[in-house]
Formats: structure tokens, C-alpha cells, sequence
């Protein structure tokens, strides 16, 4: 039986006509749309190797100049892992013991951190009361909300929810190296593979996608680690000049969340801010962090990163205030802070694929112009 | 000498080579072999060299496969590694061959100079692996390296006048 019916009805045939129907655009959406609610299904699977595909792009270098002087890649990746090892419990030993002072003091205190928090804050909207009656009425309320009976600390702090958080936090560390290894080992391979697979007549395209990714993902990765190192550094020094306790950590916090564009120095800032309105119980600090956040961010946009990040990734605004939000909405901060290079790739490689099918076009005009004067019938394709 | 390429030369000295064979890379020293052979890549460093092999993209033709048509917008140069490759061009319907390319030639570099159309058409005549360059790689590759860049256009010089030359009448 040839036309082999379905349960709605409809044949094998119809559906072959309505595909045929379809403009392409529908059914790439559509697809798209698909691929789009098995991405959110698994989406901590999905951050796990974003994260080790990050991690593996910035390392490859590494392996590359390994490669270049001769050793062999699995022998490379097995050197890398042994030379990271060793660096951890160096780094660990000798060169940042201030930093785990500071992360040691950090956790004795967590416990007492919020009542500090919210005697700080409470104490502050007392005194600003008469100049700024405003600010009191709006501390008093972010004091309910955030450590009140209700708040937001009494209901996500309980061991159980804690537990729940790290047990993918404890995955991660251990799947994402397992990722990283076999992804630095075998990307090769596998790119080898998919490109003996390639019909001839798609490599030059396909290299000049890859090409062109490569490139991109490469100047912006590298340009936003150097971005947010100095932010970091800027941050350490800024905090530790105007006298801020944790300076290492907080400009870790702050260097670290500045991938997250807009979003990242506000984070930052506020950590911060928390931090000097607890060690000062006063306004003033807190003005002088505010002020010191602002100022690297100018520096920052002005300076650092075109002179880091260039034009290499440029999104209008509207379109990455869009995909910011949509990063976070599928994949929670991983979506914020790959969603933008990811998007700025795809336009890219759309820009690519394009200036192909045009100059396919053009070709095929001026092979039937060719063959109109020569007086023969024009090739039509199969 | 810097202390990458002393490095090397350790790497690949006798002692290297009979206890740490298993982290040695033999099949890219060979292929090193090849492109050092290159006319488009004369005067490079072996550093530069390794480089360009771990970052150019090789790619399996089967004999009688179509590696780019006469007239296609050119935005690669290819470099032979294995087996051999034709070069053909049409001329009153007829097909002349110009060139039979084995390992150490290469042939598209007019693409790296802007975008030029394939003047011929190149078919792999066995099973042959070639090494691909992109045009927007080597772009990224002259950026900022003078050194490198006054080098492969001198080449790239050079092989265009050699081509001047060769069709001009005697």
C-alpha cells in the first residue's frame, strides 16, 4: 500500500504537497520554533556545554601552541589538564591567600550578613529620615520584602533549597571538565569529519561560515576576558583606595558579572554598595561606590572596550535589550551572557548565506545570458 | 632563535623522538614537510608554518570530484597535501588542460587578493587531501604582521609574474 494513510487522515502525498506549499521561511521558523522548546527542555544540559564549548575556545589556543611545537593534540589536552591542576593547588599555596582571607572572613560572617544588612539599612533610613522622608518609607518597605517573616531570604534560604541549588553546581564541576577534555581532544576530528562529509560544492561557503565565526567568537571571547579583567582590577583597586572591605573579592564579583552586558556593573555596583553600607552603617561610602562604579563604567565604554571588544560584535540596542531578555527567559544567566555573541553569529552567518544564494543567482543570469547569445536553449535545473 | 623554536628543536631531537614518540605529532611533521615546499608560503618560519597547518581547514577530495567551477567567486586557496589535482579551462567548448598539481602546489591564491572569479576549473584527479585557506583568514593572518605580510605578497608577486611571463609569446 502505497499511500500509507495517518491517523488524522491525511496521506503521506498531502503532506509532501503541503511542504512543497509552505514557503521555506515558514518551515525554518518552524523548525527553529522546534528546536527552540527541546533547547529549554534541557537547558542545564545546554549550559553545561556552552560552558565547556567557552572553555574549550579559550584553552584552544593553548593547545595550539602546544601543537605548534610539534606534540600531539591528546598529549597536549592531557599536558593542559596536568599544568591547570597544578596551577589551582599553586595558586592555592601562594598567590592568593588575602583572597581566601577575605572569602574565609566572608563566610564566617554570612550567617550574621543579613541581620547587618538590615540594621544598616534600617539605621540609615532612620537618619535620612527628615532630609529624605522618601528614601525612609522606601528602605522600610525593601527591608520587609527582602528579610521580613515573608521575605525573600526566609524563603529561599532553607537548607533543602540550598541543597537543591548545589547539586547542579556540584554536577557541573564535574561534567563540564569531563566536556571540556573530549571537547579539546576530538573538535578536530570531528570538524575533519564533517567536512569530508561536505559535497564539494558547499566547502568554500561552509569555511567562509566558519571562517567568519571563528573569527568573531574569538575577537569578542578574548576582548571580554580582557574587558573583564580590568574591570576587576579597576573595581579592587577603586574599592581598596576608598577603603571597602573584600576589594580582591568584590572586584572578582564585579569583573566576573560584567559579561553580562548592562545587567553586570549594576551587580557589581550593588554588591558592593551592600557591603560598604554594612562596614560604614552610612550613606556616604555608598555614594563614593556608586560614583567609583560609574566612573569605570565610562571608562569602560569609552575606552576598554573598543579598544578590547572593537566592532566585532555589534547589535542594535533594541535587538540586544531582546535577546538579553531572551537568553535569561531559555536559558537563565548562561542565555545573557552567550546570547549575544550567539545572535551577532547568526547574522553573520545568515549575511553569508545570503551574499551566496546571490551570487549563485548571479551566475546562473549570466550563464543563460552566455547561452541566450550563442543561440542555445537555456539549462534548466533538474 | 626564541625559546619556542629551541623548544622545538628538543622536541625533535633523537633522545625526543625514541622516548616521547607517543606525544609526537609525525603525520603533521610530514605534511610540515610539504607546505615548507609551498612556493605561495617561501621564506615562513617553521613556527608560522605549524601555525597555518593547525589552523587551515584539510579536506578529502575523491577523484573526479569538482573542488570549484571557472567563474565562481573565488574565497579560498587551496594547498595540495596528498594526491594530485587538474586544472582545466574552457576554451571554444573544448577542455584544455593547464596544469596536473601534486603535493607542495597550490592553486586559487588569485582569490586572496580581492574577489576574483575562478579563472579555470580544478578537479581532483585521485583521491587527494588538500589544505584549505579562507580569504578572511588570511586577512586576519597579514593584519599587524608586516613580516609575515611582506612575505607571502612578495610571493604572491612573484607567482603572478611568473604567470606574466610564461603566456607572454617569445
Amino acid at each position: 500500500m502505497n499511500e500509507e494513510r495517518h491517523k488524522g487522515g491525511a496521506s503521506l502525498s498531502d503532506l509532501r504537497r503541503l511542504r512543497h506549499q509552505m514557503p521555506r521561511w515558514v518551515l525554518l521558523l518552524l523548525a527553529l520554533g522546534v528546536a527552540a522548546v527541546i533547547a529549554s527542555r534541557i537547558t542545564h544540559l545546554l549550559t553545561m556545554l556552552t560552558a565547556a564549548a567557552v572553555i574549550s575556545y579559550i584553552f584552544s589556543s593553548v593547545i595550539n601552541a602546544f601543537e605548534r611545537i610539534g606534540i600531539k593534540r591528546s598529549a597536549a589536552v592531557i599536558l593542559l589538564f596536568a599544568l591547570t591542576a597544578g596551577f589551582v593547588i599553586g595558586a592555592d599555596l601562594i598567590f592568593i591567600p588575602d583572597l581566601k582571607q577575605e572569602v574565609m572572613n566572608a563566610y564566617t560572617k554570612f550567617p550574621g550578613f543579613s541581620h547587618e544588612i538590615r540594621d544598616a539599612l534600617l539605621s540609615t533610613a532612620q537618619r535620612s529620615a527628615e532630609k529624605y522622608p522618601f528614601i525612609q518609607s522606601s528602605i522600610i518597605k525593601l527591608v520587609e520584602d527582602v528579610f521580613g517573616p515573608n521575605g525573600f531570604l526566609e524563603k529561599t534560604l532553607s537548607a533543602s533549597e540550598i541543597l537543591m541549588q548545589a547539586t547542579p553546581f556540584i554536577m557541573a564541576l564535574i561534567l563540564v571538565p569531563f566536556f571540556v577534555f573530549f571537547l579539546l581532544k576530538d573538535w578536530p576530528g570531528v570538524m575533519k569529519r564533517v567536512m569530508d562529509w561536505l559535497q564539494p560544492s558547499y566547502v568554500e561557503t561552509t569555511i567562509s561560515v566558519i571562517a567568519e565565526i571563528n573569527i568573531l567568537v574569538g575577537k569578542y571571547l578574548r576582548g571580554l576576558a580582557a574587558d573583564c579583567f580590568s574591570v576587576g582590577i579597576l573595581a579592587s583597586m577603586g574599592l581598596w583606595l576608598i577603603g571597602i572591605n573584600y576589594p580582591i573579592m568584590l572586584g572578582i564579583v564585579s569583573g566576573v558579572a560584567n559579561i553580562v552586558p548592562y545587567l553586570g556593573p549594576i551587580i557589581g555596583c550593588t554588591i558592593s554598595s551592600l557591603v560598604a553600607l554594612m562596614q560604614y552603617q552610612s550613606l556616604d561610602p555608598v555614594v563614593n561606590v556608586i560614583i567609583l562604579y560609574l566612573a569605570i563604567k565610562l571608562l569602560d565604554d569609552l575606552a576598554i572596550q573598543p579598544l578590547m571588544i572593537g566592532k566585532s560584535v555589534h547589535l542594535h540596542p533594541m535587538l540586544l535589550v531582546i535577546t538579553l531578555i531572551v537568553g535569561e527567559k531559555l536559558f537563565g544567566i548562561m542565555g545573557m551572557i552567550f546570547g549575544v555573541p550567539f545572535v551577532t553569529a547568526a547574522q553573520k552567518t545568515v549575511a553569508i548565506l545570503l551574499e551566496h544564494r546571490r551570487e549563485s543567482q548571479k551566475r546562473e543570469c549570466t550563464q543563460r545570458l552566455i547561452l541566450h547569445r550563442l543561440g542555445k536553449p537555456p539549462i534548466r535545473p533538474i | 632563535m626564541n625559546g619556542v623554536e629551541s623548544f622545538s628543536m628538543v622536541l625533535n631531537s633523537k633522545m625526543a623522538r625514541k622516548y616521547f614518540t607517543w606525544a609526537l605529532d609525525t603525520t603533521r611533521e610530514f605534511h610540515l614537510r610539504t607546505i615548507s615546499d609551498v612556493s605561495l608560503f617561501k621564506g615562513l618560519s617553521r613556527k608560522l608554518l605549524r601555525k597555518l597547518l593547525i589552523d587551515l581547514i584539510e579536506k578529502k577530495y575523491s577523484a573526479g570530484d569538482a573542488i570549484f567551477h571557472e567563474g565562481e567567486s573565488g574565497k579560498a586557496v587551496y594547498v595540495v597535501l596528498e594526491g594530485s589535482v587538474k586544472i582545466i579551462k574552457k576554451t571554444n567548448s573544448e577542455n584544455k588542460t593547464l596544469a596536473v598539481l601534486g603535493p607542495g602546489s597550490h592553486f586559487g591564491e588569485l582569490a586572496l587578493i580581492g574577489q576574483c572569479s575562478r579563472f579555470a576549473t580544478a578537479i581532483a584527479e585521485k583521491d587527494s587531501l588538500l589544505l584549505i585557506m579562507y580569504k578572511s583568514y588570511f586577512d586576519d593572518l597579514i593584519r599587524g604582521n608586516s613580516a609575515i605580510s611582506s612575505r607571502i605578497l612578495l610571493n604572491l608577486a612573484e607567482i603572478l609574474s611568473n604567470y606574466i611571463h610564461r603566456d607572454q609569446p617569445s
